[in-house]
């Protein structure tokens, strides 16, 4: 019988509370995996918007509650464009409509028709609107093809009907689902004059890119500029927040999972004592005593995580489909958030069998053995 | 610490004294004995008298107060590796058998051989052969629970010799046997004897288990009042 096989059967042999541990442990783990999954693709969700197009980093008023409540005024995106090593500045004010019941959550971004090129959108069907039209739009490839829409059909956004002069692709998954009409349309619509959300730019090549950011905020102090994913925060606290909630709640699993392991190894310590006395008489050492019981709090564990992540992948699927969601979260497992999942696991199972794991090995063997 | 030097005793007591409960209870007052190498001693006093203290002391499941106790000449005192000691050096048999009632009896004697440098194969040819040897190879599969006091007791044994030592002890190994399982147990204890020339002391109650022995050792009060040949 090798250790391994030792550590399997004692498992084993306390089916009911060894399942029961699992369960308190998967319950950790499925919190883990439902938050890591749900940040990570909110924040992708919400960086694609940002990086729709080809700038090399976005511009967005600091601090608010979400990204789309961004407000920067057309007079400071002259400014940003005036600066020596910005070779264009595309002012786009972006907001978000509930369509129907399939499409709660539709982009309309709003832009002038002579920024389009600069910022990277190809027109693959029909022209760009005009930028005076007030009912011309363009829908990106994959909402015409969900819509089954094309050039000359009509689209309807909240009770205003619109002529589809043309079809783009952006490259951005999120920019093709959605539609493009003049900017002065969409600040009316959306009552925000001499408004944008967002303000893309590309630098002049060459240019020192972390310099000209600094001098943007220097000179705008209300605004932030963002480059990368981790940098997301800065522009949008929901999404700080979600992601400290994210890191609280890992935490929390951790050491209510490590509660939990722990009250159970130490009850089945507790109960085998007397075991304990019979391997330490037959020469078993307390190093191998304290892995036997920590190899089994392991194996619990990693029960435990293969549940929870199991749980926590259908409960992300049976999220996706919640009505309010759809569009704005598409699941996107990452290595990562596995990994910090069995992380989580295997850090409850170690700390919640460490105290009882010593304690085991601690036994003097008689008293051990006389322990009823 | 297998000492071969054949000029000590397999067992030395010398002086030993074990207090329980600061000094209230005085278990062993002075005990020294000596068991030569291949003989069987069997230790009686009424049910307090220290014998059991005095065989758990030799097993180095616990430490003496004071007085010396030397197995195969290596003194307990010095720097010995005690689970190596409890592993290799000798074997201990229980009244209450101490088996693990959710292992099987072939799992239960290779478990004693975890940490003896064997491979895993070999620890099993040797746990079936000693199971062979205690008439159990039919019963290798077969947890304690469901196993007969005699058989329980035999799978002990078998589990007590799984790393060969030199010295069996056993408590009241008798204890929980009815008559026919007694006189199993002493005709195996007398072939493992035979065989393996192992030193074995052995604490009773039972004057018949005792007439097996080549000496008895009878103890009162903490010390041994009297030694005779059986």
């Amino acid at each position: 019988m090798s250790f391994a096989a030792l550590i399997l059967r004692n498992v084993l042999s306390r089916k009911t509370r060894s399942i029961l541990t699992a369960v308190a442990v998967a319950v950790g783990i499925t919190t883990v995996v439902v938050l890591g999954v749900l940040t990570h693709s909110l924040k992708r969700t919400a960086i694609s918007v940002l990086r729709t197009g080809t700038a090399d980093f976005t511009v967005a008023q600091k601090g608010v509650s979400d990204v789309l409540y961004s407000s920067v005024d057309q007079s400071e995106v002259d400014q940003i464009r005036a600066q020596p090593q910005v070779e264009s500045a595309v002012g786009v004010l972006v907001a978000a409509i509930g369509l129907d019941s399939d499409h709660p959550f539709f982009l309309e971004l709003g832009m002038p028709p002579q920024d389009l090129m600069p910022f990277g959108v190809q027109i693959v069907d029909g022209r760009a609107y005009n930028a005076d039209a007030t009912n011309e739009i363009m829908l990106g490839y994959r909402a015409a093809r969900d819509f089954h829409k094309s050039v000359g059909d009509t689209f309807t956004i909240e009770g205003t009907t619109f002529n589809i002069v043309g079809i783009f692709s952006t490259g951005q998954v999120f920019g093709d689902q959605a539609s493009m009409m003049p900017l002065p349309t969409l600040q009316a619509r959306e009552r925000k004059p001499n408004t944008v959300t967002l303000v893309f730019i590309q630098a002049m090549p060459g240019a020192d890119i972390d310099s000209l950011r600094k001098s943007i905020e220097h000179d705008m102090p209300e605004l932030a500029t963002v480059r990368t994913a981790s940098e997301f925060g800065r522009i949008d606290r929901n999404l700080s927040l979600i992601s400290a909630a994210n890191v609280g709640v890992s935490l929390l699993a951790l050491v209510i999972g490590a509660i939990g392991v722990m009250n159970t190894m130490i009850m089945s310590v507790f109960e085998r004592t007397r075991e304990f006395g019979v391997l330490r008489a037959v020469g078993w050492t307390r190093r191998r005593v304290l892995a036997l019981v920590l190899a089994e709090s392991l194996v619990v564990g990693l029960t435990g995580a293969v549940i929870g992540v199991i749980a926590g992948v259908v409960a992300i699927e049976q999220l996706g489909r919640v009505p309010e969601l759809v569009g704005v979260f598409q699941p996107d497992y990452t290595v990562d958030i596995f990994a910090r999942a069995l992380g989580i696991a295997v850090g409850m199972a170690f700390i919640g069998a460490l105290y009882p794991a010593v304690r085991a090995a601690l036994l003097l063997p008689l008293n051990a053995l006389r322990h009823e | 610490m297998n000492n071969a030097d054949a000029s000590h005793p397999a067992i030395r007591t010398i002086d030993v004294v074990k207090v329980f409960d600061g000094g209230l209870v005085r278990a062993l007052d002075g005990v020294s004995l000596a068991v030569q190498r291949g003989e069987f001693v069997a230790v009686m006093g009424p049910s307090g008298c220290g014998k059991s203290t005095l065989l758990h002391l030799i097993a180095a499941l616990d430490k003496p107060t004071s007085g010396v106790i030397e197995v195969n000449g290596q003194d307990l005192r010095s720097s010995v590796n005690l689970d190596r000691f409890r592993r290799n050096e000798i074997g201990l048999v229980f009244q209450l058998h101490n088996l693990l009632p959710h292992l099987t009896a072939l799992q239960n004697v290779e478990i004693a051989m975890f940490s003896n440098g064997r491979g895993h194969g070999e620890q099993r040819a040797r746990a079936r052969e000693l199971l062979q040897a205690m008439d159990l190879e039919k019963r290798e599969h077969v947890a304690p629970p469901k196993l007969s006091g005699g058989e329980r007791q035999r799978l002990a044994v078998a589990r007590a010799l799984a790393n060969d030592p030199p010295i069996l002890l056993a408590d009241e190994p008798t204890g929980s046997l009815d008559t026919a399982a007694v006189e199993n147990f002493l005709g195996l204890l007398q072939r493992i004897r035979q065989e393996r020339h192992v030193t074995v002391l052995l604490v009773t109650h039972d004057t018949h288990v005792a007439a097996a022995a080549d000496r008895v050792v009878h103890m009162r009060d903490g010390r041994i009042v009297s030694e005779q040949a059986a």
